[in-house]
């Protein structure tokens, strides 16, 4: 049994990266109804933002650039979580001003233009960044590995997991404890009711939307130094994510969050045993759990089925 | 001979109770009609009658047979159709498609691929013959989305009537309606009472009680009276609880 | 607004103008592909997505669901041919069987899952079980050869009862694949105009008020969806003969995401040609604008992101307006003409 130990440790951090992934997402879908299929490329865009903040892409090679560059690797790390997820809350809000001809249209329009937007941002990326495996350099710091139970865990993995614990406690606490969270959800629910307010919609979900991708641009630097950094890498994190949504129930945080936390047990924990089998074993559980209730764990009968 | 039986039906929406205890009984035949207050339960009375829901508990007996909890499309097929109070027609196509595939002949063949719907002249006549009684053979080929309000509130009779049923509900057919509709719909009712038991929600007492041969009061989710329209207007319960919210 | 539903004044004769057209240039593109700068291959290629996008919005256009993991289904009949060819015998018929029997069985299956969802929920579903394939593709890997796929399938002779054709050239498998393609028209045009195709746009236009006039509803919905697993069977058999090998990234979402594209962007939600002209579209788009540059992908990307915002109707759409706008004569009424009206 307590071998068993460092393999429930390492899917709980798993499940809690996937979290992270799927918050920007699961929001975006409870309140504006949109599924985002530019959620990983948003990922990615933060990541590459990320990328060139640390090395001081912007400045180029002046001498500006040399002065950032002789700056701690610490600090332009910090000033990259920050500027990244800001410049793709940016593209975030371009793509919710494209998807404004599709509100009250099918939800199918959402999901075709968002799909539209994820192939011209990788393909943006793959303009400006090239096509090859490009490295997010982290501080010393956090950096390495340890010993436990015989087994290594890299530090990183452990910060990014503690990182993603903190994002959801703030999201959390923003939807549930403040008066902007009460209004983002009220708007998706009843547009009219905060119309009556006297909030502006359209600004509500371009800062919604904004929220998001900024969401999904932070996971991409805090995730990128695990799983590498590749033009399409947001496809490949983009898939746990619906997967997360899914068993989790459609729109649903905590089922988002219980569902993430029990993909990564599973990953985790077949890891121990049959390790080429590992992520499969997320699909069978998606399987299982949308079998036995099609809703998903947590979710609930909502306008999206129409 | 009793047609149409619905005994002691519960219905509750997680804690809400919309119907506590109904209990109808249609003779084959007749018109009867079903009135109250917004809010009432008439429409999840409706809804419950033709399948949509399932009620919690109680029975609905069409004919002889137990139909509770069978699905809508079941239902549909032993004879009993429906109208909508919010219009529900086919708007992409033309009015006599929709008419079409309510037919009875129509969905027996719906697995024939050798013929074309519109090559179908017998059931084309059909199709017409239907649109027909309701005054909209001329406007067939229109696209039902063009057609006027009032017109699209006779479609949806029409397709109620398509499927050749033994007894039809309607749900508020005036609603909507001007002065001149509505008085062609008492015509239209008058002449479908002949071949048809009918069941109708209506708002419109003037109109209801023209054509109704008894009438339930649905209130608080209960039926609180059931009578002739003349013995209902006498009864002091009823004008104050009812009625006179309705008027 | 034109409409799928519309009522063409032919009925379901297959003898119109745009199928006359199709067959023209389907049967003469052997002859003026290579002259126009193009290649034989691919004809064949667009003919393969042509017939896989035709059965795709029999589900997507046609009854409504918009479906995103269908790309799975085309990969389950390209691994089932192989597989056929590699473990059974090498036989094109047995092999196309096997290929639409596989992806009839895996569309019935997901089906059952998915029939009873609607909206987004349909399309999240769908866009997991593709997954759910695709990663099975990737990780079976002593089955289906992993990442790299099954290699070195082979393209079998066509055997027609005492007849046998070599059809391992680009040249003939062409034809062997743009009769398969006409025939799956003819059918598949019989189909949507017959009772069948009728109620499925019926479904799609309001199916509360289908329900109520008698189908059942999730049994046809599981029934197209099969259907339409069993074209994308198909052609994935004819995929695995043309690439001459099986592989996942068909499966991909990414995959299955641009037959969605195709489809809307040629006007599939509007007229039954739509998705033969979004194929068309992209395959010229990847060739013509792929030859001046690498990222022809962002500028198509780009297009179609403008297309879902102005005119979601797609390209179909777009010819309707201007033929309406040649035509001067507004159709808003349309009688066949062998239809004793007013009767």
């Amino acid at each position: 049994m307590m071998e068993l130990v460092p393999h429930i440790i390492n899917g709980l951090t798993l499940g809690l990266l996937f979290a992270l992934i799927a918050l920007g997402f699961t929001l975006i879908v409870g309140v504006m109804e949109v599924i985002n299929l530019a959620h990983g490329s948003l990922f990615a865009l933060g990541a590459y933002f990320g990328l060139a903040t640390i090395g001081g892409d912007w400045f180029g090679s002046t001498g500006l650039g040399a002065w950032w560059l002789s700056l701690p690797i610490g600090m332009r790390y910090v000033s990259a979580i920050i500027i990244g997820p800001l410049l793709a809350a940016g593209a975030g809000m371009i793509i919710e001003i494209c998807l404004r001809p599709t509100y009250g249209k099918v939800p199918l329009y959402g999901l075709l233009l968002t799909f539209g937007a994820a192939l011209v941002v990788e393909e943006v990326i793959r303009l400006v960044w090239g096509t090859g495996e490009q490295n997010l350099t982290v501080p010393q710091a956090i950096n390495g590995a340890f010993l436990m139970g015989g087994l290594i865990f890299s530090k990183y993995k452990f910060f990014a997991a503690g990182f993603a614990m903190v994002a959801i406690g703030a999201v959390w606490f923003f939807l549930e404890r403040t008066p902007y969270g009460a209004i983002i959800k009220a708007g998706s629910h009843d547009s009219e009711m905060v119309r009556a307010l006297g909030y502006d919609l359209s600004k509500l979900r371009l800062l919604v939307f904004g929220f998001g991708a900024s969401i999904a641009g932070l996971a991409g630097i805090i995730l990128s130094p695990i799983w590498g950094l590749r033009p399409h890498v947001g496809l490949d994190v983009v898939i746990p994510a619906f997967l997360i949504i899914v068993i989790g129930g459609v729109g649903s945080f905590w089922g988002a969050v219980l569902a993430a936390l029990l993909v990564g047990m599973s990953v985790g924990i077949t890891g121990a045993y049959a390790p080429a089998w590992s992520m499969m074993s997320m699909y069978l559980l998606l399987i299982a759990v949308v079998g036995v209730r099609s809703r998903g764990l947590l979710g609930h009968k909502s306008a999206l089925e129409n | 001979m009793t047609l149409f039986k619905v005994e002691n039906i519960h219905k509750r929406f997680g804690a809400r109770v919309v119907l506590e205890d109904i209990s109808l009984s249609v003779e084959e035949g007749s018109v009867h009609g079903i009135m109250g207050p917004n809010g009432a339960g008439k429409t999840t009375c409706f809804h419950i009658l033709t399948g949509f829901h399932a009620p919690d508990s109680g029975r609905i007996v069409f004919d002889g047979r137990d139909i509770t909890g069978r699905s809508p499309h079941q239902i549909a097929r032993m004879g009993i159709s429906r109208s909508f109070q919010i219009m529900n027609l086919f708007d992409d196509t033309v009015v006599i498609e929709n008419v079409l595939l309510a037919l009875p002949e129509f969905r027996s063949r719906g697995f024939n691929l050798t013929r074309s719907v519109f090559d179908d002249t017998a059931l084309l006549k059909k199709a017409l013959g239907v649109l027909d009684q309701v005054g909209l053979a001329d406007l067939a080929w229109h696209k039902a989305d063009a057609l006027s309000y009032g017109n699209r509130r006779a479609l949806e009779i029409a397709v109620a009537l398509a499927a050749e049923p033994r007894i039809v509900f309607l749900d508020e057919p005036t609603s909507g309606l001007g002065l001149e509709a509505t008085r062609q719909l008492t015509e239209l009712i008058r002449k479908l009472r002949k071949s048809y038991t009918i069941v109708m929600i209506e708002h419109d007492m003037g109109f209801l009680f023209d054509l109704a041969d008894r009438v339930s009061v649905i209130h608080w989710g209960q039926v609180i009276a059931e009578d002739s329209p003349d013995a209902l207007k006498s009864n002091k319960w009823v004008a104050r609880s009812a009625l006179g919210e309705v008027a | 607004m034109i409409s799928l539903s519309d009522v063409s004044a032919r009925g379901g004769s297959p003898m119109t103008p745009a199928m006359g057209l199709f067959a023209l240039l389907l049967l003469t593109a052997p002859f003026w592909l290579e002259p126009i700068g193009l290649y034989q291959y691919l004809g064949i290629e667009i003919a393969i997505w042509i017939l896989f996008a035709l059965g795709f919005n029999l589900l997507f256009g046609y009854i409504g669901l918009h479906s995103f993991g269908h790309g799975a289904y085309l990969g389950i009949g390209a691994y089932a041919f192989g597989l056929f060819q590699q473990e059974v015998a090498v036989s094109l018929w047995g092999g196309l069987a096997v290929a639409i029997l596989a992806a009839t069985i895996a569309g019935a299956i997901v089906g059952g899952f998915v029939s009873h969802r609607r909206g987004i929920y349909f399309a999240l579903m769908t866009i997991a079980f593709g997954q759910v394939f695709w990663f099975a593709a990737i990780k079976l890997h002593s089955i289906t050869g992993g990442e790299d796929g099954l290699l070195g399938i082979p393209r079998p002779d066509l055997v027609l009862g005492p007849f046998e054709f070599d059809i391992s050239k680009n040249g003939t498998l062409y034809w062997f694949v743009a009769i398969i393609l006409l025939i799956s028209i003819l059918a598949l045009w019989r189909l949507v105009n017959a009772p069948f195709g009728r109620v499925l746009q019926a479904i799609r236009q309001n199916e509360t008020r289908a329900r109520f006039i008698g189908y059942n509803v999730w049994l046809i919905k599981w029934l197209t969806f099969t259907v339409s697993a069993a074209f994308a069977g198909l052609a994935g058999g004819l995929f695995a003969m043309a690439q001459e090998s099986a592989y996942p990234d068909v499966m991909s979402l990414h995959q299955s995401g641009l037959i969605v594209m195709m489809v809307l962007v040629g006007g599939g939600l509007v007229s039954f040609w739509g998705p033969v002209l979004g194929v068309l579209l992209y395959f010229i788009a990847r060739d013509i604008i792929g030859g001046f540059t690498e990222t022809w992908l962002l500028w198509f990307g780009l297009m179609f992101m403008i297309m879902v915002m102005v005119r979601p109707e797609g390209l179909s759409g777009l010819i309707h307006v201007v033929r309406q706008r040649f035509a001067q004569a507004p159709q808003n009424s349309i009688t066949p003409a062998d239809t004793p009206e007013g009767a």
